[in-house]
């Protein structure tokens, strides 16, 4: 085991006694849920790490002097507005003993200021002030060669796309748009690129590892077997055209499907699977009502953005989930649902039925709020076990014909490994 | 709502009183005992079911956790429950408090709130404490009964623990 912090400089050996499986990313040993010194490790080299992380909505900060908090891994974060609009993304800790310096979710503020001796920081998180800093007639004060320049809030690296505030520690890793690659860019502009209207959030505590919830969203091949209220209403089978494409680096996906050119499949029928005992007919169909709203005829889609975040599209029903780690077991996930400024009355009201598919009671969601527990709970005995994930092969490429595969989970494996270098 | 020391005596009796106060109690009962097939009977045929948090409730933003219009979808929600959906076993208990109550003689509504604690019971035996928060209620006589034309359910906390499959 590990016993002392490795250099962050050094990601390409093995920090550990660590071994990935011969199998490769077909397998993830179950250790890497449960071992509390892979997931310090995941802090310092994927959080803090060559990866861009969701902070927040543009949205969410719209005015000169608002600031949102957020964390990225368990590290806090303070994204504020300044007066020529530009956005600042820092460390919530101050640079004189450590406190939190915003304790709100958004607050609206001329400056920040630490609540414990008062060090007051810019919008910027370029420090301004210090209390007594001259002393007290001419007593105490700080040494003469204090200089307010030199302390601030920890910066981080910001960027905004379609109407997103991403963050990372990183200097090295590439813009946003080339982090995504141009396939998984060009689709998150076709669901975002326009202004966005915050229609409802809450959050969800699953107790189960983050990365578990990262396989599930990627993971194509459950959809319709676990969540069985999509199948049994057609909302959503795997037998509808759609398929998998995986980013360059492979640790984003999109996953998508088009509910009009619905086939029935034979292996529904014969498989007897749980999802095809429910009647078909819903008592309040206005669930389920909804628009054509792209020429490509996408109805169903599911992007991830490594590490935390993914953009979902149910029907009409648009949303983000992002999620934070909060322990080797636990994990804060969180549902932004949004329209568009250009919505009419009749759309939100579309959006405002389908959000019941989705978030912490969505008719085809909830699952997975118990699911990944599930699995931390039947893993963590075995942490030299592996789980097994060949479905639609043994690699990690682009299916654009099948999503009854696992191909995406492997795909975010394959990114996994080479960030954390193992 | 005028609040109690406002209000004439007289008004805060009667029988609407004592009925909508049995409503809010047996609704939580109901749910309690598991019978949750007579859940959307609480409701007016076009009644509104609607789980939200506080920050959404009071930002104004209209989606929250759970959105039920008319018993249709809340019997879909029970059809779901039983047939459809994956969760570990579970049970509720409600601990509701005393309601504060308006009636307005011209809508022959009540208004009512009352605050509600709900323990959520595993089949491991664990109990925790899993919601918390305030019925917003509008009660009205439907076929010589009360119903619930409106329960917003305003949880306190903007986080759910693991699952939302049961009303509250």
């Amino acid at each position: 085991m590990l016993t002392t912090p490795q250099p962050r400089s050094a990601p390409t050996t093995p920090a550990m006694d660590f071994k990935w499986p011969a199998e490769g990313i077909a397998r993830a040993p179950y250790r890497l849920f449960t071992d509390p010194e892979i997931y310090k490790l995941e802090q310092e080299r994927i959080f803090r790490g060559r990866a861009w992380n969701f902070l927040c909505l543009d949205v969410d900060i719209p005015k000169a002097g608002d600031y949102r908090t957020t964390t990225i891994g368990e590290t806090p974060v303070i994204v504020t507005r300044d007066h020529d609009g530009k956005v600042h993304a820092m460390v919530n800790r101050c640079a004189h003993k450590g406190a939190l310096v915003c304790l709100k979710k958004q607050d609206s503020v001329a400056s920040l200021t630490c609540v414990y001796h008062a060090w007051n920081y810019g919008l910027d998180g370029q420090l301004k002030g210090v209390a007594f800093r001259n002393g007290l007639r001419g007593q105490g004060g700080m040494p003469t060669d204090f200089d307010v320049a030199r302390h601030r809030l920890q910066p981080i690296r910001s960027e905004s796309i379609c109407g997103m505030i991403f963050g990372t520690f990183s200097e090295e890793v590439e813009d946003v748009e080339t982090y995504l690659g141009p396939d998984m860019a060009q689709f998150m502009k076709r669901s975002l690129d326009r202004p966005l209207r915050v229609l409802g959030t809450h959050s969800q505590t699953i107790h189960n590892n983050w990365k578990l919830y990262a396989e599930n969203l990627r993971d194509s091949y459950h959809a319709t077997l676990l969540h069985t209220f999509y199948t049994t209403f057609k909302v959503n089978r795997l037998d509808m055209d759609g398929g998998i494409i995986l980013s360059d680096g492979k640790w984003h996906h999109l996953s998508f499907a088009r509910r009009a050119r619905l086939q029935e499949a034979a292996e529904y029928s014969e498989a007897k699977v749980h999802s095809a005992n429910y009647e078909s007919a819903l008592e309040g169909p206005e669930l389920l009502h909804a628009w054509d709203e792209f020429d490509d005829g996408i109805t169903h889609s599911i992007q991830t953005v490594f590490p935390n975040m993914c953009i979902q599209f149910t029907l009409n029903s648009l949303a983000i989930r992002f999620f934070a780690p909060k322990g080797v077991d636990k994990t804060e996930l969180f549902w932004i649902y949004l329209g568009y400024d250009r919505d009419t009355e009749e759309q939100s009201q579309m959006r405002i039925m389908q959000s019941n598919l989705t978030g912490a009671a969505g008719l085809v969601s909830l699952e997975d709020g118990c699911i990944n527990e599930f699995v931390q709970r039947g893993t963590r005995n075995d942490p030299e076990c592996a789980s097994f994930m060949e479905m639609g092969g043994r690699v990690a490429e682009s299916e654009k014909n099948s999503r009854a595969t696992e191909t995406a989970v492997r795909g975010f494996w394959q990114g996994y490994r080479g960030i954390m270098g193992f | 709502m005028p609040s109690v020391i406002e209000r004439p005596v007289a008004q805060s009796s009667g029988d609407w009183h004592r009925e909508a106060a049995d409503l809010i109690a047996s609704y939580g009962h109901a749910i309690d005992d598991g019978e949750l097939d007579l859940w959307p009977q609480f409701f007016t045929p076009n009644g509104i079911y609607h789980i939200t948090t506080k920050e959404n409730h009071e930002a104004g933003l209209p989606i929250g956790i759970m959105r039920c219009v008319g018993r249709g979808m809340m019997i879909d929600r029970v059809k779901a429950f039983r047939t459809a959906n994956i969760f570990e076993p579970h049970a509720y208990n409600h601990i509701v408090g005393y309601p504060m109550m308006s009636y307005d003689e011209t809508t022959g509504c009540v208004t009512a709130r009352s605050n509600f604690q709900v323990i959520r019971i595993m089949e491991t035996g664990r109990m925790d404490l899993y919601a918390t928060g305030k019925y917003l209620d509008v009660i009205q006589k439907e076929g010589g009964s009360l119903k619930f034309r409106e329960r917003i359910v305003v949880l306190d906390s903007r986080n759910v623990d693991v699952l939302l499959v049961v009303p509250l």
